[in-house]
């Protein structure tokens, strides 16, 4: 009985206990409510945020920049001229886990990274050959030893060898246990290198030129951003509650430039002048006539020294202001045919033995200096007379300085309205900027305008122009009359489709009636085939044109001193030799242009000889290539069709 | 309401707290069903947040391998198109002693009848 009190007893202070513990608990959990209670209320009310506090909580979110891909310069065809690709520069952290390697019993693991990268050595060595296993092993662990975070591996390395590279032994590891440090970083490849590179032009870092540059505003494209948050599993993804915008990558444009024409001409110039250590530079414009679209141009020029190699430095064709030479002889006799004051191309002119009929002073035969040509005709002919025909085709200075004083001698305004109207006084709008002004005196220009600056600009001296005003001009003639604008850019294209098309369009609408212009290519044939040009009898198609040999005016320091603006005190000189012409004569579909420029040499370079054989040159090969000039097959009799056998 | 019966009645709740009878005294057993619908909706919040965290990072990495085929594709671009001209050609087969050079004409087009 005793015992069962006990029990009683035990249970009711165990229930007791319980209760006890449940009381205590109980107010725990209500003193707790209620602080939470409190804290809410005091959150609500006068809580400031530490944002040290908040930065801990809260989703890791970063802005992430994406830079837009440049767009590409695409040759006619499509084929492309410049594109844009990653490259990446590839480092390696020699010190990576050193530390935690030097730990006791990890002797084992240190000696492991060591074997590797000397797997990694062979490796590299294999792949890149310019330095022995050995070396590479050295570089590594020597790195190691010197505590280098930044070991040079390779620069500007493609996708393909990177992936290569990061399939090596200890690199295959990722960065923190190998150490490859991989860094991106946007390039532009052009792969036809040097070709039509003044064109194309460049873009680093700031610096951009030719049509990277004028076109950059279409080729640039936009960069986005967007805010990317950490996930549970280290993921960086989109935080959908931020604000995004899309990148928007470059549009393309595509040139008039045709990679085939553009490969031949570049060819065939080198050819002529690479071996030839006077020569500095030479240019090569093809031009569409019907259109005024240019399907090659090239500007190959050495460094100061003859020894550099030839390379496309600098756009000549419209920064080389020049006097011309005898090819500005066809503005002239442009200008007296438009005129009718040479109504046909065998009206002749006395041969005066070569002098000008313009008063010289101090007793002087002329003003002019004496044509050496002519003397030549009239000793080898015995004629005292010469027809236009013949003074265009030997490209006689007396000829052309005679027909200007006689026709605008007296109002030598209405010869310079016709060089105005032929666009030679003015830098016209071109795709790419830096287009030069040219330099044309005038009457009222004291000082400068002489009693023989007409007579010197009807054979090519006195004004200075570009040698892409030369060959605008000259397709103007192709063109019978109409002057077309030269142009470098047909399209902006977004995805393949045609967002901003350039037409073609006119400089001149008329520069001269059809008429004049067939008279004019006439003359101009005749120059190929019995003139200056005869090199170019033979091209392929008939060629028209006009060769041109100038002298250079020279700086002072080359002068040194010496009065005459052409020769140094050696009695060197600076030339440049030029053909400009059309083809196929009878129906131009190209015209086209070659000069060549010399350093001070006392050699003279002629427009009949290095030119006329580089557009010969050009001329067979695009005859061969362009479909225009495909002969037809014609059968006679009808082709039996081919039937399946029973 | 007078003092007495709001004194009493906080009483009454501090005791149904302190006994753990809280919930059964304000008959909470009717919400049960209110109460598990909130919890599976909270769960079904939580699973769509970390499908869409997965989507997501699925979606970066399609978006990176296209970038990589991007640039695989022009890298490889260039290097044909470097192939193909005209002159590389021409050198090309020069090297490999081929006698195979340019066409000097057009190809002739054969008409049908």
């Amino acid at each position: 009985m005793a015992r069962k009190e006990s029990e009683i007893k035990d249970t009711v202070q165990g229930r007791e206990r319980i209760h006890v513990v449940m009381f205590f608990m109980s107010m725990l959990f209500l003193f707790l409510g209620a602080w939470i209670l409190v804290r809410i209320v005091h959150i609500q009310t006068s809580y400031t945020v530490d944002e040290r506090v908040v930065g801990l909580f809260r989703p890791r979110v970063q802005k992430y920049v994406e830079h837009p891909v440049r767009g590409r310069i695409l040759a006619t065809d499509g084929r492309p001229l410049a594109i844009s690709a990653p490259l990446y520069d590839i480092h390696m952290d020699c010190t990576v886990r050193k530390q935690e390697y030097k730990d006791k019993g990890k002797e084992e693991q240190e000696a492991g990274w060591r074997l590797k990268a000397r797997e990694l050595a062979v490796s590299l060595s294999r792949e890149f050959h310019d330095k022995s296993a050995d070396d590479w092993a050295k570089a590594i662990l020597d790195g190691r030893e010197k505590g280098s975070k930044y070991l040079l591996i390779r620069k500007n390395v493609d996708l393909t060898t990177l992936r290569k590279l990061q399939g090596f032994p200890l690199f295959k590891e990722g960065a923190n246990h190998g150490g490859i440090i991989v860094e991106r970083h946007p390039e532009r490849i052009y792969p036809y290198d040097s070709l039509a590179r003044r064109v194309i032009g460049y873009v680093k870092e700031n610096n951009r030129i030719g049509l990277e540059n004028s076109f950059d505003s279409e080729l640039h494209g936009r960069e986005g951003y967007e805010w990317r948050r950490v996930t549970d599993d280290y993921s960086w993804i989109r935080d959908l509650d931020s604000a995004k915008v899309e990148v928007q990558d470059g549009n393309d444009i595509r040139t008039t430039l045709n990679v085939d024409f553009q490969d031949i001409a570049d060819k065939a110039l080198r050819a002529q002048i690479n071996e030839n250590d006077d020569i500095r530079a030479g240019i090569c414009i093809i031009m569409e006539a019907k259109t005024g679209a240019i399907r090659a141009m090239v500007n190959l020029s050495r460094g100061d020294t003859p020894q550099t190699t030839l390379w496309e430095r600098e756009n000549l064709v419209l920064t080389q202001t020049g006097e011309q030479g005898s090819v500005m002889k066809t503005v002239t006799l442009l200008s007296v045919v438009e005129d009718g004051y040479v109504t046909s191309l065998e009206q002749t002119l006395p041969t005066n033995h070569g002098f000008v009929p313009k008063l010289g002073i101090k007793g002087r035969p002329s003003a002019y200096p004496h044509d050496d040509h002519i003397s030549d005709y009239e000793r080898n002919t015995g004629r005292r007379e010469i027809t236009v025909m013949h003074g265009f085709e030997i490209s006689s200075n007396y000829v052309f300085a005679t027909l200007a004083e006689t026709y605008y001698g007296k109002r030598p305004q209405e010869f310079l309205d016709h060089v105005y109207s032929y666009r030679l006084g003015e830098a016209f709008d071109f795709d790419i900027p830096g287009l030069r002004m040219p330099y044309v005196p005038r009457p009222e220009m004291e000082g400068v305008w002489s009693q023989t600056t007409l007579g010197t600009m009807a054979y090519g001296y006195a004004m200075s122009v570009t040698p892409l005003h030369v060959v605008t001009f000259y397709n103007g003639i192709a063109n019978k009359g109409k002057m077309m604008k030269p142009y470098l850019v047909e399209s902006v294209e977004k995805d393949g489709k045609v967002i901003k098309k350039y037409e073609p369009s006119a400089l001149n609408a008329s520069i001269c009636s059809p008429a004049t212009a067939d008279t004019v290519t006439r003359a101009l044939r005749a120059v190929v085939n019995t003139g200056t040009a005869t090199r170019l009898k033979s091209a392929k198609l008939p060629v028209a044109g006009k060769t041109g040999t100038a002298q250079v005016v020279l700086t002072p320091q080359e002068r040194k001193g010496n009065p005459d603006p052409y020769h140094d005190p050696m009695g060197r000189k600076k030339n440049q030799g030029t053909f400009v012409g059309f083809f196929p004569a009878d129906n131009p579909k190209y015209t086209i242009m070659v000069t060549v420029y010399s350093y001070l040499s006392g050699k003279s370079f002629y427009g009949g000889t290095m030119p006329a054989l580089a557009i010969r040159e050009i001329v067979d090969k695009i005859y061969a290539l362009d479909d225009d000039w495909r002969p037809e097959l014609h059968p006679t009799a009808t082709v039996p069709v081919m039937t399946e056998a029973k | 309401m007078t003092f007495r019966e709001i004194a009493h009645t906080i009483r009454n709740t501090f005791r149904a707290l302190r006994n753990g009878e809280f919930l059964l005294r304000v008959r909470a057993d009717k919400y049960y069903m209110h109460i598990m619908y909130l919890f599976l909706l909270m769960w079904i919040t939580i699973m769509l947040s970390l499908q869409v965290d997965k989507t997501l990072t699925r979606a970066g990495a399609n978006k990176a391998a296209i970038e990589e085929l991007r640039v695989h594709h022009t890298e490889s671009e260039a290097a044909l198109v470097k192939l193909r001209s005209a002159s590389a050609t021409e050198t090309r087969l020069q090297k490999m002693g081929s006698k195979t050079a340019l066409p000097q004409k057009p190809a002739t087009v054969v008409k049908k009848k």
